[in-house]
């Protein structure tokens, strides 16, 4: 058969197919890696697992801010083709601009990632996305945890949470499009101990979006793992109790603990409910927090520099003590101010001279532009400018002028200006008459709240101070992160606090600024200030701390325009460590009347003046036209009561 | 004395190897990740158990079964699958586009996989008869005649990938005598065809131009060749020309698809750019139906197949752990498409020992006809290797797109009954014969 030998062109047509696909094979396999990893994101769909956030409480374990599920709806912008969108607006109650709008803007980050197209959806509307969302295989409902409140301030110190920017996406990869995390407050300082750690769940889904089940037997999946509960040192009562008091008032509390540094309570006023920035309508509140004249926002107590006025006068005395240019026995005339050349420090009457705790009790401007002249001109510095320098460095030492280091973001570190400053205003050889307002804390110096109270309890330790913080300890093995137990000491030695303890005991004590605020059985220490402000009335100041022996608790209150520093400062203070101190909190106040004035009391009208787009208030046509101007450097007029 | 069964062994086992495997592959595909239970026959690889049983049940009867009753009746049963093609034809419905499928109660029979069958007997006991060879006009004819007719019937069904199969025919003529230039022609037309569609038709006429120039050059004292290479040049030259109007023309529009997404061509720019070159008749707007060509998705199919493939690199996910088989992305996986399956679950390293078995088979059955001693047995046997072929080249080639989509299974592979029961009816008939040729050789001996 001449025919036979034809079968080997046949076996060699199949060798030579073979050797085709296996080449071919080969190149779809081996070779050409992208079929496998399209296979990776085209088969199973990432689910994304959000773990529940730490809850926080306070110091003495009430829950504070705690969880709540809500449902976003996420799209896939890749995937999102060819669907009906008008039906999809229409159950969504959106129009079909806005969508495309929103649409346009999960796609920016990343087209193949997850983001958010409608957030916080209603239950209603979550049910009835179940029972379409089939129909929109680019879409699906993804669970978030959204915080809740059981406290309606503290605002500003447990902080508020809201959408990843681009900016952080880039930052930290943890972060998908439509994440939330912390923006301010405890949650952004903590972030990384709350949000705990995000787990995953990859679905096999087919080519309706249909899930098959787990993929490669959940190979990849992962728990999610819960974020850390966090115990702050809030005490949630004081907190609340200060919120009262400063109700209708500008202002700000700090307290803290001196043993511990732990921050017992941040109030600010005004303040805003923290229960506004959750949910639906979080955008258009929190628009309209931010457009607020009063700035409900602005963390007054470690944001803003206020002149401490006279409670300076406790660090002024500590320095002169320490640079052995004061002592306890060291007199003063005063004879209705300090004057020298043609510059006028007043002072209110009162006995003269005066030693150094009754010049503190009674709050002497003479008596304190005498001592920080002799600190910084003194002697064996070469010049002024050196005494100066001298002097920051003490403030410094109290953390003035720097930041303490609180364990919340955007902290101001006050106004304490360098030496080179004067120079450019007075010339090269200026003198301390220059400066000489900065004696009774006035001036070219600017202290937050939270220094103030800082300042308070490092007198009441008699002379170290532990960073101030307001967590307590993360997670259920109670971390305390190490710089919380840090002693900072100051440069002054601590045998010379007990003389401006002294005096500051005196302050409560009939003949003291603050003798009508007194409540029996406390030994309050504190020391009024009276700041003088250039855009109206006079703010009120108080520092102190409760116990005289082993305080426990260290305060600063401002009140803005309130006046003196014994009118709306003082009382609210002790009434704080009143409350703070006492066992029983459903305890009448020993002094009722006086809460109920502060409680009462209205001074918001007198700061409206001079915010924008409001009518000025009729206070503001009583001013003297001089409280307008700009201050200039120590040649203010001073008056003191 | 008692015939033995020879029945050669090798094949049987490469078949039952690649049955079983099929049914492993079908049930891989079709079945969902939880809770399916192998034997669920609402579902395709349960009922696969049953094409399985009812195939074995046949191939049983098969080699019970005299072999004389093979070439007694072969034109018998040739014209009753005619006789069922022409009555399908003129009552059955349309069923995915095509005229296929006889319906009985909730199963489908397709006759056209029987006509395979019915036509290899035919055409082995013609050429089988006395006397009777490859050769002379009359023979000729009568033996393009017996494939023709099935394939026309079937290319009415608007069943091309059926129709198709019976190209494979060609090959077992070739063996019989039919002279390669005609393979060698279709492989040149082909080449030319796929060139026309990638490059500018100038182009290709220029270099044929060249080509043709250099052999009649080379060849110059010959006559007769320089004659031969004017014919072949200008029939080309015609050829490519006039390919547009072949291909718009007598082309369906999801042919022309699925020939232009093999060859990675733009769909829609592809008529654009085509329009704009000379052209002997110049295609008709009617004939492009771009709007329809832009709504569907014709590279969906071979682009899902193609990852399904690559994401099983070299070892595979796995048996039943494809998550593209698993995710059902690539359609029709568990019948044409269930190489994809292979691909993804078995590897590099599975699915070549895989086209290795395969391969292996197709040979075994060309090697066993070959040795036969009768012609109608041999013509039978070339016949059902070159089928089995065929069918093997376009669907593996299709799945790994280097081939157009053309809707054919895989034998003993796809799901579908039809299909597995007409193969094996073609496998184990061609066994019962070769088993014969040894009864022959012991009685004669």
């Amino acid at each position: 058969m001449e025919k036979s030998g034809r079968l080997y062109v046949f076996i060699g047509v199949l060798v030579l197919v073979g050797v085709i696909f296996t080449v071919r094979l080969f190149f779809l396999q081996i070779v050409d890696t992208s079929n496998y990893y399209k296979a990776q994101s085209y088969g199973s769909n990432e689910i994304v697992i959000h773990p529940s956030r730490g809850t926080i409480v306070d110091r003495n374990g009430k829950l504070m801010v705690f969880n709540d599920a809500i449902y976003d709806l996420m799209v896939v912008p890749e995937k999102a083709k060819n669907f009906d969108k008008a039906y999809l607006c229409r159950e969504l109650g959106i129009d079909t601009a806005e969508f495309n709008k929103r649409l346009k803007k999960a796609s920016r980050y990343n087209i193949k990632e997850p983001a958010v197209i409608y957030k916080s959806l209603s239950k209603e509307l979550y049910t009835r996305m179940q029972e379409i969302l089939y129909q929109f295989p680019a879409f699906y409902i993804e669970t978030k945890i959204d915080r809740r409140y059981n406290i309606n301030g503290a605002a500003h110190l447990l902080g508020y949470m809201g959408e990843v920017s681009e900016k952080q996406l880039k930052e930290d990869k943890y972060y998908r499009p439509g994440d939330i995390k912390g923006i301010s407050g405890i949650e952004k300082a903590y972030e990384i101990y709350l949000r705990g750690k995000k787990g995953r769940k990859v679905v096999l889904v087919d080519k309706f979006s249909k899930q098959q089940g787990s993929f490669a037997g959940g190979k990849f999946d992962s728990l999610p793992i819960p974020g850390q509960n966090i115990v702050s040192a809030i005490d949630m009562d004081l907190q609340q109790f200060g919120e009262e008091l400063l109700k209708n008032k500008i202002g700000s509390i700090v307290a803290i603990e001196p043993a511990t540094g732990e921050v017992l309570a941040i109030v600010n006023s005004p303040n805003y409910d923290p229960n506004l920035l959750v949910g639906q309508q979080r955008d258009k509140n929190f628009n309209s927090l931010l457009l607020d004249p009063r700035k409900p926002l602005f963390n007054r107590a470690l944001k803003s520099p206020y002149p401490p006025g006279s409670t300076f006068k406790t660090v002024q005395a500590l320095i002169g003590l320490n640079e052995g240019v004061l002592h306890s026995y060291t007199k003063y005339p005063c004879r209705g101010g300090y004057h020298m050349g043609s510059i006028t420090v007043g002072c209110h009457p009162h006995a003269s001279p005066l030693e150094l705790e009754r010049s503190i009790a009674q709050s002497c401007n003479a008596y304190y532009c005498n001592v920080y002249r002799s600190i910084i001109d003194n002697p064996k510095y070469s010049s002024v400018q050196d005494g100066y320098t001298q002097w920051t460095k003490y403030l410094n030492s109290f953390s003035l002028g720097m930041k303490t280091g609180i364990d919340l973001p955007e902290e101001s570190k006050g106004i304490v200006k360098q030496s080179q400053y004067f120079e450019k205003i007075f010339g090269k050889n200026w003198r301390s008459s220059n400066v000489i307002s900065l004696s009774i804390g006035q001036g070219e110096v600017g202290l937050t709240p939270l220094q103030m109270a800082n300042v308070s309890a490092t007198i009441a330790n008699r002379g170290f101070y532990y960073t101030p913080h307001v967590v307590r300890s993360i997670g259920d093995n109670n971390f305390v992160p190490a710089e919380f137990k840090v002693k900072h000491r100051t440069m002054v030695a601590p045998e010379f606090f007990d003389t401006v303890v002294a005096g500051m005991a005196k302050v409560t004590q009939p003949g003291g600024t603050a003798w009508r605020c007194s409540i029996e059985g406390i030994d309050i220490c504190g020391k009024t200030g009276t700041a003088q402000n250039p855009h109206g009335d006079h703010h009120s100041l108080f520092i102190a701390f409760a116990p005289r022996d082993n305080p426990k608790i260290a305060i600063c209150v401002v009140v803005e325009n309130g006046g003196a520093g014994a009118a709306y400062a003082a009382p609210i203070a002790c009434l704080m460590i009143e409350r703070y101190l006492a066992t029983d909190k459903t305890q009448p106040s020993k002094k009722p009347d006086m809460l109920k004035r502060m409680l009462e009391a209205n001074l918001a009208g007198a700061a409206i003046y001079q915010l924008p787009g409001k009518d000025p208030a009729p206070a503001a046509g009583t001013k003297d036209t001089t409280a307008k101007k700009k201050p200039a450097p120590a040649a203010l007029p001073v008056k003191k009561k | 004395m008692e015939e033995k069964i020879h029945i050669d062994w090798l094949t049987v086992i490469l078949y039952i190897i690649i049955v079983i495997f099929g049914a492993m592959n079908i049930y891989s595909a079709n079945s969902s990740v939880e809770n399916a239970f192998l034997f669920d026959f609402s579902r395709e690889y349960g009922k696969q158990f049953i094409w399985i049983g009812i195939s074995a049940a046949i191939v049983f009867l098969i080699l019970l079964t005299d072999f004389k009753f093979f070439n007694f009746s072969s034109y018998g049963i040739y014209a009753i699958v005619i006789g069922m093609l022409m009555v399908l034809l003129a009552t059955g419905s349309f069923e995915r586009g095509a005229q296929a499928w006889f319906r009985i109660g909730s199963f489908k029979l397709q006759p056209s996989e029987f006509a395979k069958y019915a036509t290899a007997l035919a055409l082995a006991k013609f050429l089988g008869g006395f006397d009777v060879k490859f050769e002379g006009k009359k023979n000729i004819l009568i033996c393009f005649g017996i494939i023709f007719l099935p394939m026309a019937l079937t290319l009415l069904q608007n069943d091309t990938g059926s129709a198709l199969v019976f190209a494979s025919f060609i090959l077992v003529l070739y063996r019989e005598g039919l002279s390669g230039w005609w393979l060698i022609l279709g492989v040149y037309l082909a080449l030319i065809f796929v060139l026309t569609i990638l490059l500018p038709s100038l182009y290709i006429i220029g270099t044929l131009l060249i080509l043709a120039v250099g052999f009649i050059y080379f060849f110059r004292k010959q006559k007769q060749l320089i004659v031969l290479g004017i014919v072949v040049f200008a029939a080309s030259s015609f050829f490519i020309l006039s390919l547009d109007f072949v291909f718009a023309k007598l082309l369906q529009p999801h042919q022309q698809q699925r020939i232009l997404v093999t060859l990675n061509q733009d769909v829609d720019q592809y008529y654009t750019k085509k329009a704009k070159e000379f052209s002997i008749f110049k295609v008709e707007k009617k004939h492009v139906d771009k709007k329809n060509a832009s709504k569907r998705d014709y590279s969906y199919n071979v682009r899902q197949s193609k990852i399904s493939i690559g994401a099983g690199r070299w070892w595979g996910n796995g048996f039943n752990n494809g998550t593209q088989t698993k995710a059902k992305l690539v359609p029709e996986q568990h019948t044409d498409f269930i190489f994809c399956t292979i691909g993804e679950e078995y590897g590099f390293v599975g699915s070549t020992a895989f086209l290795l078995v395969y391969l292996l088979m197709i040979g075994r059955i060309f090697y066993l006809a070959e040795r036969q001693k009768n012609i109608f047995s041999r013509v039978f046997g070339y016949s059902t290797g070159s089928i089995i072929f065929f069918h093997f080249f376009i669907n593996i080639g299709m799945a790994l797109g280097v081939l157009p989509v053309i809707g054919i299974p895989l034998p003993f592979m796809s799901y579908g009954g039809s299909s597995l029961i007409s193969f094996s009816m073609l496998l184990f008939t061609f066994l019962k014969l070769d088993a014969n040729r040894v009864n022959e050789i012991s009685r004669l001996y």
